[in-house]
C-alpha cells in the first residue's frame, strides 16, 4: 500500500514539473534584446489622470546602474481616443527618505504616437520619473516608479522584526515580575499559615 | 498584453442549468428534509495523528515561509519569477480552498504564522512548556467575535486586488511578517490562541468553509466524551497544550473554530478523538449553530468571492474607468476600486436582507433569527464558486514550479515573455474539458447543498408553507446564476 502511495506522490510531483522553455521573443533569443529593441522585456504601468490614459513602459524592466534604459510613454485622450501630441518633460528624483534631488532628463515630442526618453542612472536605488505636460491649459504631472539595480529595502522589515523582539522582551520582563510577585505572595501566605 | 482564460464551455453551462432546474423542481416537490444527525466513521488511521508527522510538517512549512520572506525582501521584483509571489498567491492562496474540502482546517495545524509565533512565545518546539512568555490575559469581550477577522479579510481582499500585492514580492513578504507579528503579539498577551480564533482572516475563512469539509476531528465514541470528567481536550495534559480555541470535543458540533492542531487527539487518555469522514453538508444543514457575527461573515464571504470573480473579468476595467470619470478619481483608481468593493458587499447584503424580510413578513418569525439561520445558504454558494474560480487559476498559473524552485529569488530572470505566457496558457495541468466538467460539478454541488440548507433549516424554524421559504430558493438561484455567468466569461490571467 505504501509503495502505491509513494508512487502516487512521485507521479503527482512530476506532473507539476514543467519542461524548460527557451526564452525567445518573436523568434529572437532574449540575449540579443536591448533597450532599443521593438519588444524587449519591459515593466508597464497604466494610470489615468484628468482626461488622459497614460501608459508608461521601462526598458529593460529593471535597468542596472550605468547601463542605458528607455522610457516609453503613451498618453491617450479619454474624450476622443486621440494621442496627446504636445511636448512632455521627463524628470528623475531619488525616492529614498530625506532626499529631494531632482534632475530633468529631457523634453520629448511625439514620435509615432510614443514619447521616448532614454536615461542612464549611475547609482542603484528607487527613483521617481515625473512626466509633465500641459493639455487644455491644464498642467499634468504624473509620477512613475523606476528601480535601478537591487536597492536595499530594510527599513520596514527591520521595524517589524524589531517590534516582534520588543514584544517578546517586554512580555518576558512583565512575566518575570509577575512570577517574582507570585513567589513573594506564596512565601508570605506560607509564613502566615505557620 | 493581457492574457485571458476562456470561460465555461456551453455544454457545461447547459448541464449546470439543467441540474439546477431539476434540483429546484425537486425541492418544490419535497420541500422539507428529514432530521439528520452527525454520524462518524473512523476511517482515517492513526498515521495522521502522529505528533512527529505534524511537527515535521510545521517545520517544513515554516522553512518555506521563511524562504518566501527572504525571496520577497531580497529577490527579484518580477512577480512571476519570485517564489514569494508564485508560492503565496498562485499556489497556496489558490490551492488552499481545495485542501479545505478534503482535509478541513488542516492548514491551520501547519500554519507558519502560528508555528513561528508559538515557538517564539512558548520557547518550545513541541510539547507543553511549563514556563512561557505569555501573559495569559483573557480576551476582552469586544474582541470575542469574528468581526475583527472579517475586517481583516476585507482589508486583505483590498490589498490583494486593489493595491495589487499579488504582483509585489516585497509587499507579500511584508504582509507575511506582519501576520507573524500579529500572531506573536496576540499569543504573548492573551490566553490560548486569540489570533487564530478572532483575528486571522485566513483561519476564519478556512473554519467556515471547513463546515463543508468531508473530514473532521470528532469523538470516536460520543458516549465516552459524555461521561468524561477531566476534559483533557479542553485543559490539555502535562505534555500537551490545551485546545487553542477552547473547544470541548464532546460538544463539538461545527468545524468553524477547530484548528486541527491535534492537541485533543494526543491528550485524550482514551484515544477517543480521530479524523472522521462525514457528509460534507451536515454542519451547514443542521449541526452548526447560527450567530449574528458569523452570519455576516458568511454573507460577506459570498460577496467577496463574487467581487473576486468580477475584478478578473475584462469589462471590470471599463466599469472602473467609467466610475473614475464620474467621481473624478485618478492614478491607481483606488477610490473607484474601494467603491466597487463596498458596493458589491452592500448589494448582496441588501438582496439577502430584503428576501429575509419578506420571509419574516410572511412567517411572522423574527428577522434576526431568520437572518442568522438561513445565512448558512451562503457558505456552499461561496465555496462552490470559489473552488471553480480558483481551479481556473491553479491549472494555468500554477505551472512552472520547478523553474521557480530552481531559482527562487529570480536572480537575473526577465519578465515572462509573450511566448512564455502563451505556453502557460496552452500547457495546463489538465484539459479544458475536464476543467469545465469539474467546474460544472462544483456549481451543482453548491446549489444542491444550498437547497438542502433551505429544506432542513426551514424545518428547524418551523416554516411549513412553501411560499414562506421560496425567497431563499430565489436567492440561491440568482447567486448560482450570477456565479455561473461569471464563469462563462473570459477571465484575465493574474500573471
Amino acid at each position: 500500500m505504501r509503495i502505491f502511495l509513494f508512487l502516487f506522490i512521485v507521479s503527482m510531483l512530476s506532473a507539476m514539473i514543467s519542461p524548460a522553455y527557451a526564452h525567445h521573443v518573436l523568434g529572437r533569443p532574449s540575449y540579443s534584446l536591448n533597450e532599443d529593441s521593438n519588444t524587449p522585456p519591459s515593466m508597464q504601468i497604466e494610470t489615468r489622470i484628468g482626461n488622459y490614459f497614460v501608459t508608461y513602459m521601462v526598458y529593460p524592466a529593471f535597468p542596472k546602474p550605468g547601463e542605458p534604459g528607455r522610457i516609453n510613454l503613451y498618453a491617450l485622450s479619454i474624450k476622443d481616443n486621440k494621442p496627446f501630441n504636445g511636448k512632455i518633460t521627463f524628470e528623475i528624483s531619488d525616492d529614498s527618505w530625506f532626499s529631494s534631488a531632482t534632475e530633468t532628463i529631457g523634453a520629448q515630442v511625439i514620435d509615432d504616437n510614443v514619447y521616448r526618453q532614454g536615461f542612464v542612472v549611475k547609482n542603484k536605488g528607487d527613483y521617481i520619473i515625473t512626466a509633465r505636460f500641459t493639455a487644455d491649459n491644464e498642467p499634468y504631472v504624473i509620477d512613475f516608479p523606476l528601480r535601478v539595480g537591487v536597492p536595499s529595502q530594510f527599513t520596514l522589515p527591520v521595524i517589524i522584526i524589531g517590534a516582534i523582539l520588543l514584544v517578546l522582551i517586554i512580555v518576558s520582563l512583565l512575566q518575570r515580575k509577575r512570577l517574582q510577585q507570585q513567589r513573594i505572595r506564596d512565601s508570605h501566605s506560607n509564613t502566615t499559615v505557620k | 498584453m493581457i492574457m485571458t482564460h476562456p470561460g465555461l464551455a456551453e455544454w457545461a453551462l447547459f448541464t449546470v442549468y439543467f441540474a439546477v432546474m431539476t434540483i429546484g423542481t425537486w425541492f418544490l416537490w419535497q420541500p422539507h428534509g428529514k432530521q439528520k444527525t452527525q454520524t462518524n466513521n473512523r476511517v482515517i488511521g492513526s498515521f495522521v495523528q502522529q505528533p512527529w508527522l505534524l511537527f515535521i510538517s510545521r517545520v517544513l512549512f515554516a522553512v518555506l515561509f521563511l524562504l518566501i520572506i527572504y525571496a520577497g525582501l531580497f529577490g527579484t521584483p518580477i512577480a512571476e519569477r519570485n517564489i514569494a509571489t508564485v508560492l503565496t498567491w498562485n499556489l497556496w492562496w489558490a490551492g488552499l480552498i481545495f485542501s479545505i474540502f478534503f482535509l478541513g482546517s488542516a492548514w491551520c495545524a501547519v500554519c507558519p504564522w502560528d508555528a513561528l509565533a508559538g515557538w517564539l512565545v512558548r520557547r518550545r518546539l513541541f510539547k507543553r512548556s511549563k514556563v512561557n512568555n505569555s501573559l495569559n490575559l483573557s480576551v476582552p469581550k469586544w474582541l470575542r467575535s469574528v468581526w475583527p477577522a472579517l475586517l481583516f479579510f476585507i482589508g486583505l481582499t483590498w490589498l490583494e486586488l486593489g493595491l495589487g500585492v499579488t504582483l509585489d514580492p516585497y509587499n507579500t513578504a511584508l504582509i507575511s511578517l506582519l501576520m507573524v507579528l500579529l500572531a506573536t503579539v496576540s499569543l504573548s498577551i492573551f490566553k490560548r490562541k486569540a489570533f487564530c480564533q478572532y483575528l486571522c482572516p485566513v483561519g476564519r475563512t478556512v473554519g467556515f468553509y471547513a463546515q463543508l469539509s468531508a473530514t473532521a476531528l470528532r469523538p470516536v465514541d460520543p458516549d465516552l466524551c459524555a461521561d468524561c470528567q477531566t476534559l483533557e481536550c479542553y485543559h490539555g495534559s502535562d505534555d500537551i497544550e490545551p485546545c487553542p480555541t477552547g473547544l470541548v470535543m464532546g460538544t463539538l458540533a461545527q468545524n468553524t473554530y477547530c484548528t486541527s492542531c491535534g492537541n485533543c487527539t494526543q491528550s485524550c487518555p482514551e484515544s477517543n478523538v480521530s479524523w472522521s469522514l462525514r457528509s460534507p453538508s451536515i454542519e451547514a444543514i443542521s449541526s452548526a449553530r447560527p450567530h449574528w457575527d458569523e452570519a455576516w461573515f458568511m454573507l460577506i464571504l459570498l460577496a467577496l468571492t463574487a467581487f473576486h470573480g468580477l475584478t478578473m473579468l475584462s469589462f471590470w476595467e471599463d466599469g472602473m474607468n467609467a466610475l473614475a470619470s464620474y467621481i473624478n478619481d485618478s492614478g491607481q483608481l483606488l477610490l473607484s476600486f474601494s467603491s466597487g468593493l463596498i458596493g458589491i458587499i452592500v448589494l448582496i447584503a441588501v438582496i439577502y436582507s430584503a428576501l429575509i424580510k419578506i420571509i419574516a413578513l410572511l412567517s411572522g418569525k423574527p428577522f434576526k433569527e431568520l437572518f442568522t439561520t438561513f445565512a448558512f445558504i451562503n457558505l456552499p454558494l461561496a465555496f462552490a464558486y470559489h473552488m471553480a474560480h480558483n481551479l481556473n487559476h491553479l491549472i494555468r498559473e500554477g505551472r512552472g514550479l520547478a523553474e521557480i524552485f530552481s531559482n527562487p529569488l529570480g536572480t537575473d530572470a526577465l519578465p515572462l515573455s509573450m511566448m512564455e505566457k502563451h505556453e502557460r496558457q496552452m500547457t495546463m495541468w489538465f484539459s479544458q474539458d475536464l476543467l469545465a466538467a469539474l467546474q460544472a460539478i462544483l456549481m451543482i454541488f453548491g446549489f444542491w447543498v444550498a437547497v438542502q440548507v433551505i429544506r432542513h433549516r426551514s424545518v428547524s424554524l418551523n416554516i411549513t408553507s412553501r411560499s414562506e421559504f421560496l425567497p431563499m430558493l430565489f436567492y440561491a438561484l440568482i447567486i448560482t446564476g450570477f456565479n455561473l455567468w461569471m464563469l462563462t466569461q473570459d477571465m484575465i490571467m493574474r500573471m
